[in-house]
């Protein structure tokens, strides 16, 4: 029982890692909120994981992960709402295109 | 229930505000919607103000009550932030009648400005990590579509995207830490936890470097948002970018509620007296002046000048923080009230910086709606054709600056104060000389500032200018009133800050 769990919780930290990997190397804007949601996944295996019991999974944990899937949504929503306006101040959406500012 | 209702206000005029402007362009009368949000906030506001007899109250949603989880608790500090998030939102909404007049899409502006304010309260209100993480991301995603508003400038687009890259991420780092202190708890209520985790520590049940992870990963995640050093990137561009009235929320408000959700969990929940954050806290404060000092020197626009500024505030708020926990982990009950007044002193200055740093963003967003300029060398002598706005803005800077009587003077003193108290402990003399050195290097460009703005001769630009009108200097002029009444009131609001104070030191 304890072997899966930890199973769980160490593909829950490789999944956080890939997407801070994700994030720091790509260059395309989309690939960033690819990153963002992949860790936001990882977390919400986290919750499950660790609100695990003989039981089952208590609904706490439940109702977090959820939760925490809309307001992913939203986030996704709002960056590619953003993208969107990027593509059309630069006809592109690469990151190294915004460095009008500094980083 | 009672608790709720501020918060109901707010997001239910947020809810039917686009409805209402749909009717006021029917019949001809579109301000009908600045209307009805003035009045949700003075409503919220009244509400805040009416809890201030009976507290704290508490209200526990179903089905997981108190023992469990999901709690919304009033106390004095949480009601303090509050008022103060409510009241810069009212102010702020008066000032945008007339500022944001030549945008459109504004049903959506007061909306996201009263979602935004409604998340703020919530996290002051909320009393577990479940609530406060929702509360969070409502604040978070409202305050994203703000700084981005005007969308058809290259400019807030950029900014935006980077400050939702950046923010996102810390708030997913703080909900990892709070997962796993889910799954060593079993459950993630503030008084719960703060007993659990005791609990854990004596009986070591739990390696030590895991709960001290836990306490990296609450400060790392909400020092995003409240822009600690190495982490305040997003900040010196997303305040530029936004609408001036949005620039002071952010500053006023925004940054802060990351500090209150910091302070808030880490105080409660890992007890000052056992762990030692006051170390960390004030090794970033110090970082955070002096690097944010030396970037604000080099600026030339006024936006992102007082966008560091904010930062450097931001820092003392940290080390005031830091020395009331340090102090506490150190000498334990018997320098009690030394943390007392390192915690008041971080208090009062939230309050100080609120004020006149909305302020400031309204006096440069007058500025920059009749000059159209934002760069300082064009806006020498301003002050001279503009004199209320230029007069409220000499008011705020010197209250940040330090000048005595006022009373961004005595906050500064307590911090500072709080930090020589204990002679023999040379690493908090060091801090404090630190600080001092930086408050004095503060207000050299403060002063500066306030000196080409006043008392220089006009440009080219600035003589063309007039004064602002009267709905965008009303609130400039309630704010530098503010100020000057905090000064004189001073014994009155340390006894209220000093009732905050001892919720955050509860346990102690």
């Amino acid at each position: 029982m304890n072997d899966i769990l930890s199973i769980y919780l160490t593909t829950s930290i490789l999944l956080i890692i890939l997407g801070f990997y994700c994030i720091s190397s790509k260059r395309n804007m989309i690939k960033t909120i690819i990153g963002i949601e992949i860790i936001t996944s990882a977390i919400n295996l986290n919750f499950i994981t660790l609100g695990f019991s003989a039981y089952g999974v208590d609904y706490f944990a439940q109702s977090i992960a959820i939760i925490s899937i809309s307001i992913a949504a939203c986030i996704a929503a709002v960056a590619l709402s953003l993208i969107l306006n990027v593509y059309k101040h630069y006809g592109s959406i690469d990151l190294r295109k915004l460095r009008r500012l500094r980083w | 229930m009672m608790i709720l209702q501020p918060i109901i206000v707010l997001l239910g005029s947020a809810a039917i505000i686009p409805l209402i402007d749909l009717l006021g362009k029917k019949i001809g009368f579109e301000k009908i919607r600045d209307i009805v949000a003035i009045a949700a906030f003075l409503i919220a506001f009244i509400i805040l103000y009416s809890f201030s007899g009976n507290l704290p109250q508490s209200f526990s949603i179903d089905p997981y009550g108190p023992p469990l989880g999901v709690e919304l608790r009033v106390d004095n500090l949480s009601l303090y932030m509050a008022i103060i998030f409510c009241g810069l939102g009212l102010l702020v909404s008066i000032y945008s009648i007339k500022y944001m007049e030549v945008d459109s899409g504004l049903d959506k502006y007061y909306s996201l400005l009263l979602i935004l304010v409604a998340g703020m309260i919530g996290v002051a209100f909320s009393n577990d990590f479940f609530n406060l993480y929702v509360f969070w991301e409502m604040m978070c995603i409202a305050s994203y579509t703000l700084v981005s508003f005007r969308k058809y400038k290259w400019e807030p687009v950029e900014a935006g995207f980077k400050y939702l890259v950046m923010s996102t991420i810390g708030s997913l780092i703080s909900l990892y830490g709070i997962s796993l202190l889910y799954g060593l708890v079993g459950s993630l209520n503030f008084t719960k936890l703060h007993s659990a985790i005791e609990t854990i520590y004596r009986n070591g049940s739990a390696p030590l470097s895991l709960l001290y992870l836990i306490i990296c990963m609450i400060i790392v995640g909400f020092g995003v948002t409240a822009a600690m050093v190495p982490l305040h990137t997003w900040l010196p561009d997303a305040h530029p970018a936004a609408p001036s009235s949005i620039s002071a929320m952010l500053s006023g408000v925004v940054i802060k509620t990351g500090v209150y959700a910091m302070f808030r969990s880490l105080f409660t929940i890992f007890q000052p007296k056992i762990f030692d954050f006051g170390t960390i806290l004030m090794i970033f404060g110090v970082l955070t002046i002096t690097i944010a000092n030396f970037m604000a020197l080099m600026q030339n626009d006024i936006k992102r000048l007082l966008a560091y500024s904010s930062i450097v505030n931001i820092g003392y708020i940290l080390v005031g923080g830091g020395i009331g926990a340090y102090v506490l982990t150190h000498y334990g009950l018997k320098e009690a009230s030394i943390a007392g007044i390192a915690i008041i002193g971080a208090l009062l200055h939230i309050l100080n910086h609120a004020i006149s740093k909305g302020l400031l963003f309204l006096c440069s967003g007058c500025f920059t709606h009749e000059a159209k300029t934002r760069a300082i060398s064009k806006l020498e002598g301003i002050g001279k054709k503009m004199p209320l706005s230029g007069l409220s803005l000499s008011i705020g800077l010197f209250n940040l600056a330090g000048v005595p009587p006022l009373s961004g003077f005595w906050s500064k003193l307590f911090i500072i104060l709080a930090g020589l108290s204990i002679p023999e402990n040379n690493f908090m003399i060091s801090i404090s000389i630190i600080v001092i050195l930086n408050s004095i290097f503060a207000a050299s460009y403060y002063l500066w500032l306030t000196q080409r703005i006043m008392l220089k001769k006009p440009t080219e630009i600035a003589e063309k200018v007039h004064e602002a009108p009267l709905s965008m200097v009303f609130p400039i002029i309630v704010l530098a009133i503010l100020c000057i009444l905090i000064t004189i009131k001073l014994d009155l609001f340390i006894k209220i800050i000093e009732l905050a104070s001892n919720n955050l030191l509860g346990g102690v």
